[in-house]
């Protein structure tokens, strides 16, 4: 099942060929390497364009994470946990 | 020629690609999936078990226990939907969206079925490597055929059709499967004794005529598959009406010098902008808003057309200077409007004896092209900037660069 959340988060991403490309990230005290951005979409709030990834991790978990250039900062909106059931 | 791309399962396969653990599982798109609602979208692993669009989700739990509930997420759908224009683009300028998921793809005139089917291809693989989607196309010669053609075969079907295949494959299928018959109109048109889109066909055009008016003999030549709806490229961001730059002041404002320095700069960045994008405008407003956020915006017509910071700078003054209470200030703005397609700025100015500030203009711009927009300013407003210690405008100085004595 699909947590809906709004955790800020600490992500570690690298700039390549001018995308930001998310490494990893600390979620609930423990850390969370992304193997694969499987999607990319952007969102509008007022001027500004927020940044959205969905993300895998090494044991199947799905994530999507958002960027905010106004904080700047990382949000995590939704979470999927292999064995957290649904 | 032109095709029509229809996503398959949209929104429940854009959750499949970004989520691939639901991949091959029966997957429904709705609201939140803790509260009443209905479904959204299902993907192609739920519909065998009777799941559809607009279905309570009470009943699509019942029918299809071991789905995963997917909150939907419109605008990522939408953005997406964005992505996918530009990507069929690549093959042609002549894209009109029809939905967040279909879009018509009009090809060159010329080019024969064969090279379309081949190029409804490339688009279907281009697809699914870029966003790990499937798409089922339709290919005709107009878009009714092109329509109907895509839903034959789904999901990544490609389907191609003429007029006289079209009629072989739609001919037996019942009237309300034509595009355009909803079922209102369906089942007047049984009433007739139109079952099929056959009889359509063959129906009296003097019947149809008198049963629904003006839509009578062109829904005959829809049975047809003959439709001559011209495709509207309209997937192009529509010509601005306007251009304008306003500031925000990191502190409220009524030094005249300041705010005239001010005025200068926007004048400059709004025709920069002007030049870089190929308009020329005629009319110059003023926006100025006070420390109570009360706002005053005033205008003036030019003579003719401009994309001189100079001209504009000249209007924006007076209107400012005619408008202003004298209090303090807090945002101040300058807008140019009435705007035409200028490519060549020497056309604009050259009956206005003002070549030598053109050629000016263009020199400043080619320096802010390499060096970026602050490289270089106008003098009036730049004292200004160096006392406000920061770049209202433009890149942030590097304290530590070595060219810091440079200034802008």
């Amino acid at each position: 099942m699909f947590e809906s959340l709004n955790d800020p988060v600490d992500v570690l991403s690298a700039f390549v060929e001018g995308r930001i490309e998310p490494i990893r990230f600390r979620w609930q005290g423990r850390i969370v390497r992304v193997t694969r951005v499987t999607g990319r979409w952007t969102r509008r709030e007022g001027q500004s364009r927020l940044q959205y990834f969905a993300l895998e991790d090494s044991s199947q978990g799905t994530y999507e994470l958002f960027y905010d250039p106004r904080g700047p900062r990382w949000v995590l909106s939704r979470a999927w946990v292999a064995g957290s059931g649904g | 020629m032109i095709l029509l791309v229809d996503m398959d399962a949209f929104f429940a396969s854009v959750e499949q690609a970004h989520h691939p653990h639901l991949r091959g599982r029966p997957v429904i798109v709705c609201g939140d999936p803790s509260r009443r609602g209905v479904v959204t979208a299902a993907s192609y692993e739920a519909r065998p078990f009777g799941v559809r669009a607009g279905m309570p989700l009470g009943e699509a739990r019942r029918l299809c226990p071991k789905a995963e509930y997917v909150e939907g997420n419109p605008e990522k759908y939408v953005a997406l939907s964005v992505k996918l224009l530009d990507l069929y683009l690549r093959y042609s300028p002549d894209v009109e969206p029809f939905s967040v998921d279909e879009a018509f793809v009009g090809l060159q005139r010329g080019t024969t079925m064969e090279h379309a089917v081949e190029i409804a291809r490339e688009i279907q693989s281009a697809i699914e490597a870029t966003f790990s989607l499937g798409a089922s196309i339709g290919v005709g010669p107009n878009k009714l055929i092109a329509k109907m053609a895509s839903g034959v075969k789904k999901p990544r079907g490609l389907t191609a059709l003429d007029e006289e295949s079209f009629r072989g494959v739609f001919w037996p299928e019942e009237v309300q499967s034509l595009w355009g018959v909803g079922p209102r109109l369906a089942t007047r048109m049984r009433s007739l004794g139109i079952q099929t889109v056959g009889d359509l066909a063959h129906a009296p055009v003097h019947a149809l005529k008198g049963a629904f008016g003006i839509i009578g003999p062109q829904l005959i030549e829809a049975a047809w598959g003959r439709d001559d709806t011209p495709l509207t490229p309209c997937h192009r961001p529509p010509d601005p009406k306007s251009m304008g730059h306003e500031v925000t002041l990191s502190e409220d404002s009524e030094d005249v010098a300041f705010l005239e320095g001010t005025l200068l700069r926007l004048s400059d960045q709004v025709t920069r902008r002007l030049r870089t994008e190929g308009y020329a405008g005629r009319v110059v407003a003023v926006k100025l808003r006070n420390r109570y956020f009360v706002t005053v915006i005033r205008q003036r017509a030019l003579s003719s057309h401009t994309q001189e910071a100079r001209r504009v700078f000249e209007v924006a003054r007076e209107l400012w200077r005619a408008n202003w209470s004298g209090g303090p200030l807090r945002l101040i703005g300058v807008t140019v409007s009435d705007l035409e397609a200028a490519p060549d700025a020497g056309q604009i100015e050259l009956f206005e004896g003002n070549r030598r500030d053109d050629r000016l203009n263009r020199a400043l711009d080619r320096v802010r092209d390499k060096l970026g927009d602050s490289s270089i300013v106008p003098a009036g407003s730049l004292a200004h900037r160096r006392e406000l210690g920061h770049v209202p405008f433009g890149v942030r100085p590097n304290p530590f660069s070595k060219n810091r004595s440079s200034g802008a």
